[in-house]
C-alpha cells in the first residue's frame, strides 16, 4: 500500500476529533458536536474509496473488490452458481464446439503454400453431380494455359498391394503434374517422383508404419502394385493430409494412404481427374475461366462429337467449404438461439435474486456506496459466472468436439481438423463476456429503476418489483420462441431424414453385407468365368439367403429413347451388370413383365421405374427394343430402390447380366449378400471362400448395406444430430425457465392464494389461475416462434429432403409437442400452489 | 447564508485554494480545510472530507509534500507543506486564474 495511505484512517478519524473539539468550543453539546463534525466531513467511506482511488489504478482496486466480493456471494449460494454455471456451460459449450467446426472448414485457410491462389477446375457431370475433367483437357491446359503458375490433377484409385504381410486394397490417389510442389509436400523420408515417372508409390505414414513396420530400409525396394512392380520411393510425414476435395469421401471412410503417379498414357486418356491450379499472381479467377473457355472452344472445333465442357472455376477453400457453409451457418445461428435461451434463463434467475437481495443493496447503498457502484458489483458477479460458465463450456466443447468427428468424421470437410486455437479461444471468451453483459444488465435495470429506500421498510418477500416480473414473462416468452424455431428445424431435418430412410418392406438393408473386389483378367471369357464361380460359391454358402454381383458404369449420350421429344436428346444412364441375385438380394420387386433366367437370350435386360418412365413414358416398355451401348430387349420393369444413395432419387438404371460385361480391367465389383445372422460375421467366411480361389485378390470396403446407405447422407446425420441437440437443449431451458417463473410467481402470490381460498376460491380455480398464468406465456411465445419459424426454415431449405420448409405437419407436431410440456410444467407447479394450507399461507406474513 | 447560495467547489479550484493555504507554510488537514472555510468566507462551501482525495491527487503530481509531525497540542499529525515544483504551479494557476476573472468581469460590465 502506498506510504501516504498508511496512516489515512487515523487521519481522518483525527480530522473529526478537531472539528468536534472545535465545535465544542463554540458550545455545543459533545453529542451534537460529533454529530456536526460528522455531517461536515460527509461519507467517510466514500472519502476513503476516493482518496485510495488517487493512488491504485481505480477501475482494477474496485474490480478486485467486487470479483472478490462476487467470489463468496457465488460460493454462498452454490445451488444457484451450479446451475448457472451448468446452464451457461452447456449454451457457450454447444457455440463453441460449432465455431470450432465453422473455423476449420470454413475461416481456416487450407494449410498448404499460398492457399488463396490455389483454385479448382471443375466440369460438372450431371450425371454423376460432381466434377470431372477429362485428364487430356488437363494436360492441354498445363501445356498452353498462361493463368496458372501451378496446375495438378488427381484421381482415387485403389490399388492391390502385395507385401509381406499379405495382399491388400490400398486406398490411394493417382496425382500427376505439380501436385508435390502445390501441396508444399516434403518426404519424410526418401524422396516424391516426379512428375514424369511410373510405377512409384509414395506411402502415407500411417500404412508405412501399418504395413511396412515403419522400416526405413525399405525406401527404394519394390513392391507389387496391381500385379505390376513399382518403387517404394518415399513416406510422407505424419501430419500430411489431402486437403483436396474427395469426393469418395461418403463411401469410402479411410484416410488416403498412399500416392500414385497418374498415368498419362494414350489408353488412359479419358480418365476423370480433379484438378487443382494455383494461379499466377495478379490473375483473377475470372480471366483464368475466359482462358480456359477459349482452349474448350478450339477441342469443341476439332471434335465436334465432344461433350460440352460445363466448366467453373473458384477459389479451392471456396470449392471445400461451399457444401458445407449453408448447413454450418444453419447450426451457428441455432447455437446462437441455445445461447440466447441459455442467457435469458439466467436473467431470469437473477431477476430474481435481485428482488430478494434489495434489502442487501439497500443497506450497501445506506453505509456509502453509490448506486453505479452496486450495479457495477452486479455486472462483476454475472461476468464473473459467465466466465465460469465459459471455461466449463471449453471443457463440454472439447468433450463435443472429439464426439462429432469420432460419430461423424466424414460428415463435413475437414471436420478432422477440428480444434481448440486461438480464434476459437477468442470466441469464447467474446461469448461468455457478452453473455455476461447481457444478463447482467436486466437485474441492473431493474435495481435502477426500484427504490432502494423502500426497500428497507419492506419485508424482503412481497417487494418484487413488477418491472422484474414483466420482463421475466417476456424472457421466457421470448425462449419459447427460439425454442419453437429451433424444434421445427430439427423437426423438419427429422421429416426429411425419416422420408429418406423410408425403405420398401423387407429392404432390410442392416443383413445384407457388402464387399469390394477388383480382380483382372486376361480375357473375357475368364472374366465371365471367376465371376459365375464366384457367384456359386457365394450363394452356396451357409447361411446365406441371396448373394449377387453389381458392376456398374455411368454410361452417357444416350440417344434416341420412344419419349424423346427430339432426336438428338441426350442422356445418361446407369448401366448395372448384375448377376440376377443381386436384384433378390437390394429386395428390388417386379413391377411389369417378368424375370431374366439363364435361358434367356443375352440381349434381355431389366429396366428400373426411373429409366422406363424417362426411356418410354407411359408406354408399356415390355417387349420393346432398346439401344444402349449395343441394342437391347427389355424383359421388364422392377422398382426403384435406393441402394446406394439415400438422398437422391434412384437414377435411371438398367440391369444387364453380368455376362454381357465387357473387358473392364480393375474396375470394382460389389459383391451384395443377403444373410440371415450378423452380415459382418459371414465376412470372414466369404473372405475365405474368394482367398481360396485366388490367394492374391485383396477384399476390401467390407461393411454392411446400411452402414453403407447412413454413410451417403453422413452430413446430414451430422446437421440433424448437431440441430436436434440444440433444440432439445432449447426445449429443456424453456421449460426450466417458464417452470421457475411461475414457481416464482406462485411463491410470490402465497399469501393472494391463501386469501383466496380462505375465501371460498376451490382448489381448481387455484390450479387452473396459476396454470392459465403461465399459458398464457407460453402461448405468446409460440405465436411468436412459429411466425419467426415461418419466415427463418426458408433458410434451411437445402437442407431438407422431401418436405417443405413450412411443412404443416411438422409446425403443428412441434406445437403439439411443446404446448403439451409447457402444459405439463405449468400444471405441476399450479398443482403445488393448491396445495397451499389457506392458513399457513396467512400466517407467512 | 443559505445552502442554496453556496457554490460547489469545482476540482481544480479546491487544488488552486489547497495550493494557496500551504504558501504559508505547513498545515494538518483540517487546519487547512478550516483555513478554505474562513478564506472563502464560507461562500464556496465543501464537504471536509472532499479535501483528502484531492490532498493526495497533489501528492501524486508532486506539487505538495507530506511529513508526519506534532501538532501544537502533542498530537501526531500528517503535515503538508508546497515544494518547489507546487509553488511554480500556484504561480501559474493564479496568473491564470486572474486573467480569467479579469475577462468575465470586463465581459459583465459591458453587457
Amino acid at each position: 500500500m502506498n506510504r501516504h495511505l498508511k496512516n489515512l484512517d487515523q487521519e481522518i478519524r483525527d480530522h473529526i476529533e478537531r472539528e468536534t473539539l472545535a465545535n465544542i468550543e463554540r458550545g455545543m453539546t459533545p453529542q451534537d458536536a460529533r454529530a456536526e463534525a460528522l455531517r461536515a466531513f460527509g461519507n467517510i467511506t466514500r472519502v476513503t474509496e476516493q482518496t485510495r482511488a488517487v493512488w491504485s489504478v481505480i477501475w482494477l482496486e474496485q474490480l478486485r473488490q467486487d470479483v472478490r466480493y462476487g467470489a463468496r456471494m457465488l460460493l454462498h449460494n452454490p445451488g444457484f452458481t451450479a446451475v448457472v454455471v451448468l446452464t451457461l456451460a452447456l449454451g457457450i459449450g454447444m457455440n463453441t464446439a460449432v465455431f470450432s467446426v465453422v473455423n476449420a472448414v470454413l475461416l481456416r485457410p487450407i494449410g498448404y503454400p499460398h492457399p488463396e491462389r490455389l483454385v479448382w477446375i471443375g466440369d460438372y457431370d450431371t450425371f454423376l453431380k460432381r466434377d470431372i475433367v477429362r485428364s487430356s483437357d488437363f494436360a492441354g491446359w498445363r501445356e498452353h494455359a498462361t493463368s496458372f503458375s501451378l496446375l495438378s490433377a488427381y484421381s482415387r484409385q485403389q490399388a492391390s498391394m502385395v507385401t509381406a504381410r499379405g495382399a491388400t486394397n490400398v486406398n490411394g490417389v493417382a496425382v500427376g503434374g505439380d501436385f508435390w510442389s502445390i501441396t508444399g509436400a516434403r518426404p519424410a523420408l526418401g524422396r516424391l517422383f516426379g512428375p514424369e515417372e511410373q510405377d512409384k508409390i509414395v506411402l502415407s505414414w500411417d500404412l508405412f508404419e501399418h504395413e511396412f513396420s515403419a522400416d526405413a530400409g525399405l525406401i527404394g525396394q519394390t513392391v507389387m502394385l496391381e500385379g505390376r512392380a513399382a518403387t517404394l520411393t518415399g513416406v510422407l510425414p505424419r501430419e500430411f493430409r489431402l486437403q483436396f476435395p474427395k469426393w469418395w469421401i461418403a463411401s469410402e471412410l479411410q484416410p488416403v494412404e498412399a500416392y500414385f503417379p497418374l498415368v498419362m498414357s494414350a489408353r488412359e486418356r479419358l480418365r476423370g481427374v480433379q484438378v487443382v491450379g494455383a494461379l499466377k499472381p495478379g490473375v483473377g479467377t475470372r480471366q483464368a475461366l475466359a482462358e480456359l473457355e477459349v482452349m474448350e472452344k478450339d477441342i469443341l472445333a476439332q471434335d465436334p462429337n465432344r461433350d460440352r465442357a460445363n466448366l467453373h472455376l473458384e477459389a479451392l477453400q471456396e470449392q471445400i467449404a461451399g457444401n458445407a457453409r449453408p448447413a454450418l451457418l444453419v447450426l451457428f445461428a441455432a447455437g446462437g438461439f441455445v445461447l440466447m435461451i441459455a442467457a435469458a434463463n439466467i436473467m431470469n434467475l437473477l431477476l430474481a435474486r435481485a428482488a430478494a437481495r434489495r434489502k442487501e443493496i439497500a443497506i450497501r447503498a445506506s453505509v456509502g456506496a453509490g448506486r453505479a457502484r452496486v450495479i457495477r458489483q452486479f455486472l462483476t458477479e454475472s461476468l464473473l459466472l459467465a466466465l465460469l460458465g465459459g471455461a466449463a463450456g471449453l471443457g463440454l466443447a472439447r468433450g463435443a468436439i472429439a464426439l462429432l468427428i469420432r460419430i461423424s468424421p466424414n460428415a463435413v470437410p475437414r471436420l478432422e481438423e477440428t480444434s481448440i486455437d486461438g480464434w476459437v479461444l477468442t470466441f469464447t471468451i467474446a461469448i461468455s463476456v457478452g453473455a455476461g453483459v447481457v444478463f447482467g444488465v436486466g437485474p441492473a435495470i431493474a435495481l435502477w429503476r426500484s427504490n432502494l429506500h423502500g426497500a428497507l421498510k419492506e419485508s424482503a418477500r412481497t417487494s418484487s418489483s413488477s418491472f422484474g416480473l414483466r420482463v421475466r414473462r417476456l424472457l421466457v416468452a421470448v425462449e419459447f420462441a427460439l425454442a419453437i424455431v429451433l424444434l421445427t428445424g430439427a423437426g423438419l431435418m427429422l421429416k426429411s431424414f425419416w422420408l429418406m430412410n423410408a425403405h420398401p418392406p423387407g429392404f432390410s438393408p442392416e443383413s445384407v453385407l457388402m464387399l469390394k473386389l477388383r480382380p483382372r483378367f486376361a480375357n473375357k471369357d475368364a472374366q465371365t468365368a471367376y465371376l459365375r464361380q464366384l457367384v456359386e460359391r457365394v450363394e452356396s454358402a451357409p447361411q446365406i439367403d441371396a448373394a449377387g454381383v453389381s458392376i456398374w458404369v455411368a454410361y452417357s449420350g444416350v440417344t434416341g429413347f420412344p419419349n424423346d421429344s427430339s432426336a438428338n436428346q441426350s442422356h445418361t444412364v446407369r448401366l448395372n451388370f448384375v448377376s440376377l441375385g443381386f436384384l433378390n438380394t437390394v429386395r428390388t420387386t417386379l413391377v411389369k413383365g417378368r424375370w431374366l433366367n439363364d435361358a434367356d437370350p443375352a440381349n434381355m435386360i431389366l429396366l428400373n421405374e426411373s429409366f422406363a418412365r424417362e426411356a418410354f413414358g407411359a408406354a408399356d416398355p415390355v417387349g420393346r427394343s432398346l439401344r444402349l451401348n449395343q441394342p437391347f430387349t427389355v424383359a421388364g420393369v422392377v422398382s426403384d430402390v435406393k441402394y446406394s444413395k439415400l438422398d437422391a432419387a434412384p437414377p435411371p438404371e438398367a440391369y444387364i447380366p453380368f455376362q454381357q460385361l465387357p473387358l473392364l480391367p480393375g474396375l470394382p465389383i460389389d459383391l451384395a449378400i443377403r444373410t440371415s445372422g450378423d452380415p459382418l460375421a459371414a465376412a470372414a467366411g466369404v473372405r475365405k471362400l474368394i482367398a481360396e480361389a485366388d490367394p492374391g485378390q485383396p477384399v476390401y470396403g467390407v461393411t454392411t448395406l446400411d452402414r453403407l446407405l447412413a454413410s451417403s447422407i453422413a452430413p446430414r446425420r451430422f446437421n440433424l444430430f448437431v440441430l436436434g441437440s440444440f433444440a432439445a437443449t432449447a426445449l429443456l431451458l424453456a421449460l426450466i425457465g417458464i417452470y421457475g417463473v411461475i414457481a416464482y410467481s406462485v411463491a410470490q402470490r402465497t399469501h393472494e392464494i391463501g386469501i383466496r381460498m380462505a375465501l371460498g376460491a376451490q382448489r381448481t380455480e387455484v390450479v387452473g389461475m396459476v396454470a392459465r398464468e403461465g399459458m398464457t406465456i407460453a402461448l405468446a411465445g409460440m405465436v411468436l416462434g412459429f411466425a419467426a419459424a415461418a419466415g427463418l426454415t426458408r433458410l434451411m431449405a437445402s437442407l431438407l429432403y422431401g418436405v417443405k420448409p413450412t411443412d404443416l405437419p411438422t409446425f403443428a407436431a412441434v406445437a403439439a409437442a411443446l404446448g403439451a410440456t409447457a402444459l405439463v410444467a405449468c400444471w405441476s407447479t399450479a398443482l403445488r400452489a393448491a396445495l397451499v394450507d389457506p392458513m399457513v399461507a396467512l400466517r407467512t406474513e | 447564508m443559505s445552502t442554496e447560495e453556496r457554490v460547489e467547489l469545482l476540482q481544480g479550484t479546491l487544488d488552486l485554494l489547497i495550493l494557496r493555504t500551504l504558501l504559508r507554510g505547513r498545515e494538518h488537514g483540517h487546519a487547512i480545510a478550516k483555513a478554505i472555510e474562513r478564506n472563502s468566507a464560507d461562500v464556496l462551501q465543501v464537504e471536509q472530507g472532499s479535501l483528502y482525495p484531492a490532498l493526495h491527487r497533489l501528492l501524486k503530481r508532486g506539487w505538495i509534500s507530506a511529513e508526519e509531525g506534532v501538532s501544537e497540542n502533542n498530537r501526531r499529525a500528517n503535515y503538508y507543506s508546497l515544494t518547489a515544483k507546487g509553488r511554480r504551479q500556484l504561480r501559474l494557476e493564479t496568473a491564470k486564474w486572474d486573467k480569467l476573472a479579469q475577462a468575465i468581469s470586463r465581459i459583465l460590465r459591458t453587457a
